[in-house]
């Protein structure tokens, strides 16, 4: 297939403040995701041929993607309504995510997102 | 959407519509030169500015706090040290509970005050100016030096509360390296380690060695009987808990709600921390509370009718022990959102140890003992949710979305609890503020029954499936001086006491066993080893309960209490 290197993207995700347990106990994951992913954020892998609505991979589709394929257990602690459950923090490259549009944010090749629970803090 | 009419800002305010995340650009409010990494409550902040603005706010905290008793000379404006003047009464203890707010707080106060470790100091920003003059990169420091600021060796106190969560891991060797990591092998200097247990709360031998004074044979094995409002003390039958483990069990599981559960595990853990802190002649008790988990604990304290204890809880408490010995809680962090604190752990590299949820229910029967079917008994009961859990959940929601809100409700208690600085405790199982005679406050401000006087005297009609009052029970029978009840704030009184049509079946027979604290107060018979079995034993006379007080208690009235929550209610405290 021609253009293989722009139909992915490659990027480092990480899970600290405890989220690394619903995730086989790991901290560190390198993700292959599509570069265009279906609008409805299904995260079927490869991305089906008969999907015709689709937007680059964003932080969204990213979320349901570790709630579809990494997320071990307890979902409901890491995803809520299409985004994460309020008490986590997202970083984008080292910033907040909220500076960088949430979850439209589209990744980029070689992008570190970072997700950080503080349910249990005090 | 078009509105006709009325002030659209307003409007807006009304709906709690969700503003943008951040205001305007996205370039630091501080430097106004770079990029901004955080936003803080709709305000953007680089990196670099991210680290000064944190430990400024930390500093500003708890720097006023230190030489309390000759006025705040020795603090600069920015809460930093003018030297050679910032010299605390006493030792430091900080108390961990393995969450983001203490590991935060164990690294701002090291590297605020303490030497800093070699092997932290790769990854500590540059904060050289707002580190100020007490800085102590520099300085030589000499063994067992808390940064000149305190007397004597700074210790952290752990307390584990692995068993009564089931499935729990004991995190005390975590905790216990992350405070190893500022041990500076080259100077000498370290921070005491102090790991306890919850179940040492009921463990005569883990008071003796804090000092508390000796048991009375006749207090050792008493109890109170929950079944009764006035909370009779009572001797433990023949099925006594055998092991401070199996008293905690009993204690816990013998709790009528999932909001007690929880409430007394927290009240437990504190006080804990408190007679530590007296042990080592501390004048600071620091709590790693962030202003997040300081408005879920207003909140659930308003829930759970809290409202003394709230008023304490907010800036900072007093608490003066025997011998007029004066120990200032300390919430540094009460400005810090937990954010902030995650962000702060991270961009520093520190490892969170993390903390469990406490239980809502638990087994009486110790962890390790249990059958499977009364695990699955836990399990069930788990599910049970108590005020806490409902009000984190809340909190962390608002946050989210509304996160100048959570600091407007945090403010507010603080505004709140600047009026009522340096209360001392007075409760004698949580040792916090009481309020006199907190049965006679109860049936003054509620109606729990169709016998009470307040319901019989407003006339009101029974409800339709009332034909006549149902029965009252044995609380009104019960003097309010005969038992432990006189001596309980509220909130305790509560926990004992309330009933809840989802809580978990109590113990009937079971007379509760009580922390040790609470026994060492209990009135001295005249002579120990005659000990009567009735409960004319606790209440003494007049003159023995007076000796036996050992916490000075300052009296409210009912009038200032309703002036807190006036204040509560209209002002706020916008100002950020
Ligand atoms: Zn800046
Ligand atoms: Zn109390």
């Amino acid at each position: 297939m021609a253009g293989a290197e722009t139909s992915s993207v490659t990027i480092k995700v990480e899970f600290s403040g405890g989220l690394e347990l619903l995730f086989s106990n790991q901290r560190s994951h390198t993700l292959t995701l599509p570069a265009a992913v279906p609008t409805d954020n299904a995260t079927t892998v490869p991305v089906p041929s008969t999907i015709e609505a689709t937007k680059p991979a964003d932080i969204t589709y990213l979320i349901h993607y570790l709630r579809d394929h990494l997320l071990q257990e307890r979902a409901e602690l890491f995803e809520e309504n299409g985004t994460v459950r309020p008490g986590i923090l997202v970083l984008i490259n080292d910033t907040d995510w909220e500076l960088e549009g949430e979850g439209d944010y589209v990744v980029k090749e070689g992008d570190e997102v970072v997700f950080i629970s503080t349910l249990h803090g005090g | 959407m078009s509105t006709s009419c009325g002030n659209p800002e307003t409007e807006q305010d009304a709906l709690m519509t969700r503003r943008t995340k951040f205001d305007k650009t996205k370039t630091c409010v501080k430097c106004k030169e770079s990029r901004g990494n955080i936003v803080i409550r709709h305000a953007v902040y680089c990196k670099s500015c991210f680290f000064p603005l944190i430990s400024t706010r930390f500093r500003k905290t708890l720097g006023p706090t230190i030489n309390n008793k000759r006025g705040n000379k020795g603090a600069n404006a920015r809460g930093g040290r003018i030297k050679g003047l910032m010299q605390a009464p006493g030792s430091l203890v900080i108390g961990h509970s393995g969450g983001l707010g203490s590991t935060v707080l164990l690294d701002l106060v090291a590297k605020s005050y303490f030497y800093r470790s070699s092997t932290l100091s790769g990854q500590l920003p540059e904060d050289s100016l707002s580190l100020g003059s007490e800085h102590p990169r520099n300085r030589a420091r000499g063994e067992g030096d808390s940064g000149d600021v305190w007397k004597g060796t700074p210790a952290v106190c752990y307390v584990e509360v692995a068993s009564v969560i089931p499935g729990a891991k004991e995190r005390t060797e975590e905790v216990r390296a992350a405070v190893k990591a500022y041990s500076d092998p080259t100077t000498g200097f370290e921070i005491d380690f102090i790991p306890l247990r919850l179940e040492d709360a009921f463990d005569e031998g883990w008071w003796k060695t804090i000092g508390g004074t000796d048991l009375k044979q006749g207090a050792r094995d008493l109890g109170i009987d929950i079944n009764d409002e006035a909370l009779p003390t009572l001797r433990q039958g023949s099925n006594i808990p055998t092991t401070p483990l199996q008293s905690l069990h009993t204690y816990l599981s013998s709790l009528p709600t999932p909001t007690a559960i929880h409430s007394a595990i927290s009240s437990l853990i504190r006080v804990l921390l408190l007679f530590t802190a007296a042990s080592r002649d501390a004048s600071h008790l620091l709590l790693g509370t962030s202003l997040t988990s300081l408005s879920m604990n207003m909140i659930s304290g308003i829930a759970q009718g809290a409202g003394f204890a709230m008023v304490s809880e907010g800036l900072e408490e007093a608490w003066i022990g025997k011998n007029d010995q004066n120990i200032s809680i300390v919430r540094p962090l009460r400005d810090i959102g937990i954010k902030e604190s995650a962000f702060w752990a991270w961009w520093s590299n520190l490892p969170v140890p993390g903390r469990d949820r406490y239980p809502s229910s638990v087994s009486s029967v110790p962890l390790g003992s249990e059958t499977a079917a009364s695990r699955v008994a836990v399990k069930q009961n788990q599910k049970l949710t108590s005020i806490d859990v409902l009000t984190q959940d809340f909190i962390m929601g608002l946050e989210k979305d509304f996160p100048s809100t959570v600091s407007t409700i945090a403010r507010t208690l603080a505004k709140v609890t600047t009026k009522e600085k340096g209360v001392s405790g007075g409760c004698v199982v949580c040792q916090k503020p009481a309020q006199p005679d907190v049965q006679a406050w109860k049936a003054s401000i509620s109606i729990r029954s169709y016998h009470d006087e307040a319901f019989v005297k407003s006339k009101h009609p029974l409800p339709p499936h009332f034909t006549s009052p149902p029965d009252a029970g044995v609380s009104a029978a019960s003097s309010p001086t005969n038992g432990l009840a006189p001596r309980l704030c509220y909130s305790c009184h509560t926990t004992f006491t309330s009933r809840s049509s989802r809580g978990i079946a109590s113990a009937n027979e079971v007379v509760v066993p009580l922390p040790v604290w609470v026994k060492a107060s209990l009135p001295r018979s005249s002579e120990d080893t005659t000990v009567p079995e009735s409960k004319d034993l606790q209440t003494g006379s007049n003159e023995d309960v007076a000796q036996a007080e050992l916490w000075e208690t300052k009296k409210l009235s009912r009038g200032s209490i309703k002036d807190k929550i006036g204040a509560f209610l209209l002002d706020d405290a916008g100002d950020e």
